[in-house]
């Protein structure tokens, strides 16, 4: 995983799936082709050091640091550092105290654009990549169009959308006007409009990249399959139930796990968009723990509250992988 | 689920296959569907096209409002075409004190060094972790394993004062190295390489090639599709970095796009095509790219999730 | 011993965390560490050093360049790097870059955040550059030196000061049958010319809840109903007052009452104003060099009085000098210099919009003489408030904004949403005073 990076799909690809489809395959064709296992322990540390250099440094070693920053009360302008314990977990527990509103607030926020967006960006693309699995002319162009957003960036997309948006002078709002809809809409200014433009932008940033992985799912399903339902008298709608989803479990899962990770990391499209309003309501938790620990240099309760959202997000991911498992088996 | 009338589709053995078959940049065709009612290939395209309008015209709307003058967006905020066509907006942020060509310059040489840095050290990482057998293997790749999902916010201030240290704040570096420094990179080319025949390599350590030539001559060059694949994942990442940037570079000259451009936001807010000019030059020199790339770049990203 | 290898990685691991750690502690404490701001001209070997500001609107990104090259051609030895960027921005990054020895040499910043910076450590004191310059406290509004003061030194040298004005479009007004000759002093002129424009269906004044303008509009209504913002040692949020209730029901009251459209972005009014779709816009002298205003019959005037009193919303800026990680005892002095010898060129400076804050060259006649619209703006200094100076405050006047966005999207009532502010505001006071305190 890339420490630098909120916003990065790359390397939040893998799923909690693959380790284990690696391990089984990694102990069996080596082991058989070598001897002794010890043979190559010099040359695979030559090779893997430079690697395990930048990794120690930049993976393991914060991951340790910013444990041990989370029960200190360290702060950039002081000459030491105290260890008090659990007190900014305390802190972050206990209603009232300085941070509590805020940070759950900002946990809220998270919470609530995952639960609107996720849908989106998993119904949507599906559908578009059931469009393109028609083999249809065009379709590469096609694929590329709806691909090209996400290239651009977040905060490209996030400036491009903040004038589309404008209540009083966006196109989008122009445009509702002239159909004879309400032209005064408060996009970015006020909830619930705030929570659908980050979905909207959101959704129309990353549509193509969710939709040409599930494409790729898609064409990866047996042909057989559709046949034999077809056979049994599947209308379209039976085989999608029946042959494509099933089908398509395994790169949903990854796709699923990928997306939730992401909207729950959201950052750039409330920072430009909505700056955090109104009334700090759209504030994501990446932001306001960005912001604690970065620029008002409360780094250790902002550390504490990096290990809570891990927490959070690691038993999401948990219960994902056991829904979409289940259903597997 | 209602999936008693069908047969199933153990999913794991699904991908696996799916991953041997996809193993280069290629998926499997579709089966061609013999019956098209012209109706429903219409009502498919209209739906496709929509679409693509849906992306397409912002895109041009920030382009036609980039050639307006200041008093046109404000007196005339829907006009479809630009009165007077001006590049004002341009000229002024040429002429301005954002330096927004080099925030573009600065972004290409951050994603190329950082994907130059993941090529090196996750292949040679990666080869020694499919390839070889060694004493530790076991607790590194677990190691290495556990961090995949860990977000990236942990690593936000600890890493910010291990930058700090190291005197990289406001560098090349500070954008580079630390994200080059996760395991979905060495995660990646170990699934490859472990698929790659061993014979080759047997024959070739039986003509006395050792490791660093067996690596060189035949697993990179083997490899070549993982490693793009690789390659464009690494590019885009650090592409659309933005969070960590906002606070590790300081001076506008080092910049990179995505921060400069919501840097711009804030000194332009009351004017528009000033504004939508910067997104045009930001996006311009990166759409013709992707123009270019757009079927090898699609497909990476396609490959990424069914090859594992 | 081979078998230790995965143990010696941890071991190192947890070594290397150590470390920093350690090193992160030894990062220098508050303090000047016996360094200070000599008031001397710097005559030492070349030197290049670096300057923060915020001025990246208006005539300033083509002055102040202007400015610094003169500086740099008329002396050899010393080089300045103008670095312009956001406020935020600065604000954002200059405590961990100036600890990481990253910083400016020298920079501008506003009046809120010079004591912050004090209380860090982030400052040198300047007591010796203000004596060289013969300031004292009457050269300047009252309190803006101590503004830029902190624990009995001078940290902050006031450059400017950026009060708040009525901007008026005359075009909007005559299409209303209103007569722009005769601008709003009081409320009852205010809320007659505002419905007037209602009858002609116009929102009069575009009321938003950002800081730029909704707070600053706020707080001078707060001021003009008799309140503050904070008690005196600024150990207690007051904004919550009647006054402060009063003065953000006023702007609620003009969305409730269509003088106002609901849901105005940041930015929105003065962009309405420009485009002519609302007469009135409370905003910063700033907007002066607004080349857009080239395009509308527009005129400037004091903002009128709403409440009790005469009062109006300023802000200020301070030249300060970094106390960096190892900061270069030369390049302090050439800042000296160079920040010595802008206040003796800063008489062009209002072509910024902005007001020279040395009453001498902003009192200068031809000042307004050159620049008729900064009139007003002089007109209302008198009775000009300006921010309040604590460490750490700027965390507290943030709830000041939120309060405002809640009321006039209509999340809470005035009352409520005031309460609500303070009494967080004031646990963030307590947590500065624990902080930063003695």
């Amino acid at each position: 995983m890339q420490p630098s990076t909120v916003t990065n799909l790359a390397t939040r690809l893998p799923s909690s799936r693959r380790p284990r489809a690696a391990r089984t395959g990694a102990a069996r064709r080596p082991r058989a082709a070598r001897t002794g296992a010890a043979r190559h322990t010099g040359t695979a540390y030559l090779f893997l050091a430079p690697f395990l250099a930048l990794f120690t440094v930049f993976v393991v070693a914060p991951s340790i640091f910013g444990l041990w920053i989370s029960v200190t009360d360290w702060s950039p302008f002081k000459d030491t550092q105290n260890f008090i314990g659990l007190q900014n977990y305390i802190d972050l527990f206990t209603p009232g105290s300085i941070t509590f509103g805020d940070f759950w607030q900002s946990m809220g926020a998270t919470g609530i654009f995952t639960v609107l967006s996720v849908p989106c960006l998993l119904i949507i693309p599906l559908f578009i990549a059931i469009l393109l699995n028609n083999n249809i002319r065009g379709g590469t162009a096609f694929r590329a169009i709806f691909f090209a957003p996400y290239v651009l960036g977040v905060a490209v997309i996030g400036v491009i959308w903040k004038y589309l948006l404008d209540t009083q002078s966006g196109m989008l709002n122009h445009i509702l006007g002239m159909l004879g809809l309400p032209s005064d809409i408060p996009w970015t200014v006020d909830v619930p409009w705030a929570w659908v433009s980050l979905v909207i932008v959101t959704v129309w940033w990353t549509l193509g990249f969710n939709a040409v992985i599930l494409l790729a799912g898609l064409k990866a399903i047996n042909p057989d399959l559709y046949e034999a339902a077809s056979l049994d008298g599947a209308g379209m709608i039976r085989k999608f139930w029946s042959v494509t989803l099933p089908g398509l479990r395994p790169v949903m899962l990854f796709v699923s796990t990928t997306t939730i990770l992401e909207s729950a990391n959201m950052f750039g499209q409330s920072y430009i968009l909505t700056k955090g309003g109104p009334a700090n309501s759209t504030r994501t938790a990446i932001m306001y723990i960005s912001d604690q620990g970065l620029s008002q240099n409360n780094m250790a309760p902002a550390a504490a509250m990096s290990y809570i959202l891990f927490a959070f997000l690691a038993v999401i991911s948990v219960i994902n992988f056991r829904l979409q498992r289940e259903k597997t088996e | 689920m209602s999936s008693t009338t069908v047969p199933k589709t153990p999913a794991p053995s699904r991908s696996r296959s799916a991953a041997s078959s996809a193993a280069g940049s290629s998926v499997q065709a579709p089966r061609r569907r013999p019956k098209g009612v012209a109706a429903r290939t219409a009502g498919l395209y209209a739906v496709l096209i929509f679409v693509a309008l849906a992306i397409i015209l912002p895109l041009v709307w920030i382009l036609i409002t980039s050639f307006k003058t200041d008093g046109d967006v404000i007196s005339n905020p829907y006009g479809i075409v630009p009165d007077p066509a001006s590049t004002e907006a341009y000229s002024t942020l040429a002429e301005g004190q954002q330096p927004i060509f080099l925030w573009l310059l600065n972004s290409f040489l951050a994603a190329t060094l950082q994907t130059a840095i993941i090529l090196v050290t996750a292949s040679l990482g990666a080869y020694a972790l499919a390839r070889l057998e060694f004493r530790g293997k076991k607790i590194v790749f677990g190691v290495i394993i556990g961090t995949l999902l860990v977000p990236p916010v942990i690593f936000l201030i600890p890493n910010y004062l291990i930058v700090q240290n190291l005197g990289w704040l406001d560098t090349i570096w500070a954008i580079t190295v630390p994200g080059a420094a996760g395991a979905f990179g060495i995660f990646f080319l170990r699934q490859f390489f472990i698929g790659l025949p061993a014979e080759i390599e047997e024959a070739a350590r039986i003509d006395g090639a050792g490791d660093l030539r067996i690596f060189t001559q035949i697993v990179l060059p083997l490899s070549r599709p993982a490693l793009a694949t690789l390659a464009i994942l690494s590019f885009l990442a650090n592409w659309n970095d933005f969070l960590w940037p906002i606070y590790v570079l300081l001076s506008p000259e080092r910049l990179t796009l995505q921060p400069g451009l919501s840097q711009l936001q804030g000194t332009y807010s009351t004017h528009f095509s000033i504004v939508m000019a910067g997104a045009v030059i930001a996006s311009v020199p990166v759409l013709i790219l992707f123009g270019i790339a757009q079927k090898q770049i699609v497909e990476s990203v396609a490959s990424s999730a069914v090859k594992g | 011993m081979k078998k230790g290898i995965a143990r010696r990685a941890v071991a190192a691991t947890l070594a290397l965390g150590v470390g920093i750690a350690l090193a992160g502690c030894s990062g220098g404490g508050a303090g000047a560490g016996g360094n200070a701001v000599p008031g001397e001209d710097y005559t030492g070997p070349k030197v290049s050093i670096t300057f923060w500001n915020g001025w990246t609107g208006g005539a300033a990104p083509v002055l102040v360049p202007k400015l610094v090259e003169k500086f740099n051609s008329e002396h050899d030895n010393i080089e300045v790097k103008n670095v312009p960027q956001e406020w935020g921005d600065i604000s954002k990054k200059m405590p961990l870059a100036v600890k990481a020895g990253k910083g400016p040499d020298v920079a501008v910043a506003h009046g809120d955040d010079v004591a912050t910076y004090a209380a860090q450590g982030l400052l040198l004191p300047a007591d010796d550059i203000v004596d060289a310059l013969g300031y004292s406290a009457d050269d300047f509004p009252e309190g803006l030196m101590d503004a830029g003061a902190y624990k009995g030194a001078q940290y902050g040298i006031p450059w400017s000061v950026t009060p708040m004005g009525l901007y008026v479009n005359n075009d909007v007004l005559k299409s209303a049958g209103i007569d722009p000759a005769t601008v709003p002093t009081d409320k009852d002129g205010y809320m007659k010319a505002l419905e007037a424009l209602k009858a002609a269906g116009i929102s009069g004044e575009w009321v938003d809840g950002y800081v730029f303008t909704g707070t600053f509009e706020f707080e001078s209504l707060l001021w003009q109903f008799g309140g503050d913002l904070y008690n005196d040692d600024v150990t207690e949020a007051t904004f919550n007052s009647d006054a402060g209730v009063q003065a953000l029901t006023h702007m609620v009251d003009l969305i409730d009452k269509g003088y106002s459209p609901p849901n105005v972005a940041q930015d929105g009014n003065i962009k309405g104003l420009l485009a002519g779709q609302t007469a009135y816009n409370w905003n910063g002298v700033w907007q002066t060099t607004n080349e857009s205003f080239n395009e509308i019959d527009w005129t400037v005037a004091p903002v009128p009085q709403i409440g009790t009193e005469q009062a109006v919303w300023s802000s200020s800026t301070h030249w300060m000098f970094m106390n960096n990680k190892g900061q270069d005892k030369n390049k302090t002095a050439a800042a000296a210099t160079f920040v010595k010898w802008m206040n003796e060129n800063s008489a062009g400076w209002a072509e910024t919009g902005e007001l020279p804050a040395a009453n001498d060259v902003r009192n200068d006649p031809t000042l307004v003489e050159t620049y008729p619209n900064l009139k007003p703006f002089i007109d209302s200094l008198p009775y000009a408030h300006y921010e309040t100076s604590a460490p750490g405050i700027t965390a507290a006047n943030a709830l000041i904004t939120t309060a405002l966005n809640e009321a006039v999207t209509g999340k809470k009532e005035p009352k409520e949403a005031l309460d609500d502010a303070a009494k967080q505001a004031n646990e963030i006071l307590k947590q500065n005073a624990a902080k930063y305190g003695d």
